[in-house]
């Protein structure tokens, strides 16, 4: 069944067409790669699937209700939650504050309740620390729940903004380059968690420049080239395919 | 309602919106390239039109002598400046800029007061009470000197910015950081230029008003506000677009002042600055950062 | 709390003097106002310069209200509040959409514009003559005021507590700290930024009309920028985002200018001082270090 599906998406900005005529489909409970050369516009296609960046044209619905056109912070209580390429966290807020913050919105607790500390408020408090305490538990950052974000190393920030995505309990998560300038170690290890949480019924989009990553994660990966698409499909294709290969590493010789 | 009657006005007008251009493209320049909004501006257009009274006055230079003078300080003065409190500050610290800015503007005014109190002072030229006849309009020479002034310091600016290499790098840099740096242009060097031309800018609208209004610790505050709104209404970054909008917000408010009780033309200003930013927020020349 | 209240309520019994009367009701009205701008520049990020309009408007709105409609001052109250805060939100929502940046010099004209209006509308205002003979029946004494002013303040400024210890108060962080972030997990940065303005311009405008009902006349000069700079102090020295430094900061500068009687204008040089070294040396305020020393020992602890 077709979780995510993207049709003709297409944004140019400062005279540069980014991202031209975009459409692909990512099924449910599935890892999904989107990889491509620098400026192929992968991460403007996420920013405009997401919420953060209005495209010239296309739409994008998932499972079968339209995200068309939508701000981006209704895109988590849609079902679609992101990282950034950029590490963010709220540095001075602790780890356990962190998580929690992102599933405040989505507990169905109004302002109303929230200022009164009513039951419903502390039962939603109650319900949210304890998937942040488990989250944090899958991550191993149980530790450090109440360290402002701050402390984090780089790696160590990557497994929290997972973690954060996580909370909302969304149905796709998009990773936007998860492990670039990480160790690893620590890449093995947020394949790992990548891994358990998708076995969790979590869909995973992953933008990466690690085909290494890419290739043992992704059971399917979609290739991006100048802004459009040149190939669609099982990791063992696509790692064959020539017009990826050239894409990557211009034209191959014999 | 007499045609010379308007046209006094648009003359007065026009007086007042080239010096509130002057503040302005320096407020603008600054902003474009270092992200920073000068609350302190107002202040060194007050400083200058100050130290052309001391030099006016107790060095007995004459009219000419003094305002090259007080230009050439003022260029130093944004120099220092910049070194002293602007060069630590990035774009994202817009906050921060803005604080450190309001209190330099605060012991600078607060002190000029201290130092030299609220009196009006009147700064003396050998022209001040002649003026050029044309038909029934009175043209008073000091004011056509300002436009004079003005004119060719515009002129002397886009000069720079079009056809010098420094002036280019200054436009690209204002149109985007990071691509000014792939090509090798030190920001560093060309912000610290463009700071040194804005306060220039100022010390030169003061010391060229001196001597039409009078002069005393308070005056930049009134200016500096109304220039927020030109640089807004022009377009954040737009130079030429707040030189524009400031001359027309000197007419338009020189005009209302005419017919009108004076608060009508105090605010228009303001309220062309709120209409401009809920119907055309990027200005009303755009092309500038839109923020 | 109750304690609190309870024993600045028995001050005018001790001293019966009406400077300290007047520092108390100085003091509870900073309190309020530098926790509002606290609310929506510690806690939202926003820097606003439009607290003292909304304190004016207040003052304003009340007076006007009782003295050419006749009203009780207490329907004039809430009255002057809703004023206060549909100007905040006008001026929130019509900046906001653009920037940050944008509301900064709205909110910073907007003021400006208020004490332009508020000078030369004659015909409403009275211009710098002001509105006189603003009295409470039954407030007249000096002491009730006092405590009429301490009581409306400890109850504004428990209500922005609870507030900001919420998750309310959690999200207005979470907007300053990592905008995009906060977007990406369904925080709507718009809806909260005026929900600060708005608590903030109600509370500003209610404690503006008690303050011109204790001084018994309004004019322009509730409008002076001078309220805004004392209030920025406030706020950054005691540390924007801290609520108990903030209102410790504002305790400390309601006093501070009677010590420096000796001359306003030097005063005014000592604040900028102040905001220049705080800007370059440390931003974060008094509650900024205490934060930095406690970082110092996760980081160790790594």
């Amino acid at each position: 069944m077709t979780l995510l599906t993207v049709t003709g998406l297409t944004k140019s900005y400062a005279g540069v067409q980014a991202v031209r005529d975009l459409s692909y489909e990512i099924p449910d409970g599935s890892i999904s790669g989107l990889i491509g050369p620098n400026g192929s516009g992968k991460s403007t296609s996420i920013d405009c699937i997401s919420g953060f960046l209005r495209p010239d044209e296309g739409s994008w619905s998932l499972a079968g209700r339209d995200l068309t056109g939508m701000p981006a912070h209704a895109m988590a209580l849609a079902g679609l939650t992101r990282t950034f390429q950029t590490v963010r966290a709220y540095g001075e807020l602790s780890l356990r504050e962190n998580l929690c913050v992102a599933t405040q919105e989505h507990d169905g607790v109004g302002w109303w309740h929230a200022l009164r500390g009513s039951a419903a408020c502390r039962e939603a408090d109650a319900v949210a620390r304890a998937r942040a305490e488990e989250l944090l538990g899958q991550i191993g950052l149980a530790a450090y729940r109440d360290a402002p974000a701050q402390v984090l190393s780089y790696g160590q920030s990557k497994l929290l903004a997972i973690a954060a995505a996580m909370m909302a309990r969304p149905r796709l998560v998009i990773l936007d380059e998860p492990v670039a300038g990480v160790n690893p170690t620590m890449i093995r290890q947020i394949a790992a968690i990548i891994r358990a949480l998708n076995r969790q019924g979590v869909t995973f989009l992953i933008v990466e420049h690690n085909m290494d990553f890419i290739m043992s994660l992704c059971a399917q990966v979609i290739v991006l080239d100048a802004g459009q698409k040149i190939a669609d499909g099982p990791a063992d294709e696509i790692r064959r395919d020539p017009r990826v290969i050239e894409a990557y590493l211009g034209v191959a010789d014999a | 309602m007499d045609a010379t009657y308007v046209l006094q006005l648009l003359l007065n007008g026009l007086v007042i919106g080239v010096i509130y251009a002057l503040i302005a493209m320096g407020l603008s320049l600054i902003f474009g390239l270092l992200g920073i909004v000068n609350f302190a501006h107002g202040e060194f257009y007050m400083l200058g039109a100050m130290l052309s009274f001391f030099t006016v006055t107790d060095l007995h230079f004459g009219y000419w002598t003094t305002i090259l003078a007080v230009t050439l300080v003022a260029g130093a003065v944004g120099l220092l400046f910049y070194h002293l409190f602007l060069s630590s500050l990035r774009a994202a610290d817009f906050e921060r800029s803005i604080l450190l800015t309001l209190g330099i503007s605060m012991v600078l005014q607060n002190g000029g007061i201290f130092l030299w109190t609220v009196t009006p002072r009147i700064v003396p030229t050998p022209y001040s009470y002649t003026a050029v006849t044309l038909g029934d309009l009175q043209l008073p020479l000091l004011r056509l000197f300002t436009l004079g002034i003005a004119t060719a310091a515009f002129l002397a600016l886009y000069v720079l910015l079009s056809h010098t290499l420094v002036g280019k790098a200054m436009r690209g840099l204002s149109q985007s950081r990071d691509a000014a740096a792939m090509v090798g242009i030190d920001h560093r060097k060309v912000a610290r230029l463009a700071v040194m031309i804005g306060i220039g800018l100022s010390g030169l609208a003061g010391a060229t008003l001196a001597p039409v209004y009078s002069v005393q610790p308070t005056m930049g505050s009134a200016f500096v506000f109304k220039a927020f709104a030109i640089v807004i209404i022009g377009g954040l970054g737009n130079i030429a677009g707040a030189a524009i909008a400031a001359i027309m917000l000197g007419i338009l408010e020189s005009l209302i002042g005419g017919f009108f009780p004076l608060t009508l033309a105090d605010s228009a200003g303001f309220i062309a600055m709120i209409l401009v930013l809920l119907f055309k927020p990027e200005g009303l020349f755009g092309r500038g950062v839109r923020v | 709390m109750i304690v609190i209240w309870l024993v600045l309520l028995c001050v005018p019994w001790l001293t019966g003097s009406e400077y300290w009367l007047d520092t108390g009701i100085a003091i509870a009205t900073f309190a309020v106002l530098s926790t509002g701008l606290n609310l929506i520049y510690g806690y939202a990020g926003l820097l606003s310069f439009a607290q003292v309009a909304f304190f004016g408007l207040g003052g304003y709105g009340a007076a006007l209200l009782v003295t050419r409609l006749g009203c009780s001052f207490w329907l004039a109250l809430p009255a002057a509040a809703v004023v206060a805060t549909f100007a905040g939100l006008l001026i929130g929502y019509s900046s906001l959409r653009l920037s940050r940046h944008a509301f900064a010099i709205v909110s910073l004209s907007f003021a400006l514009l208020c004490g332009i209006v508020a000078r030369d509308w004659v015909s409403l205002t009275r211009g710098s003559m002001g509105i006189p003979g603003l009295s409470l029946p039954g407030f007249d004494a000096p002491a009730q005021m006092y405590r009429l002013t301490i009581t409306a303040a400890l109850i504004m400024l428990l209500g922005f507590h609870v507030l900001l210890s919420s998750r309310l108060g959690r999200a207005l962080q979470a907007i300053k700290l990592n905008e995009p972030l906060a977007q990406s997990q369904g925080i709507d940065p718009l809806r909260y930024k005026l929900l600060a303005i708005g608590v903030s311009a109600a509370a500003s405008g209610v404690m503006g009309a008690l303050f011109v009902f204790h001084l018994s006349i309004v004019d322009p000069s509730v409008f002076d920028f001078y309220y805004t700079e004392t209030m920025l102090i406030m706020v950054i020295l005691g540390g924007a985002g801290s609520f108990w430094g903030v209102i410790g900061a504002s305790v400390v500068f309601s006093i501070v200018p009677d010590l420096l009687r000796f001359s306003p204008d030097l005063r005014l040089v000592l604040y900028g001082l102040v905001l220049v070294a705080a800007m370059l040396l440390f931003p974060g305020g008094f509650a900024g270090l205490l934060r930095q020393r406690s970082l110092l020992r996760w980081r160790t602890r790594r």
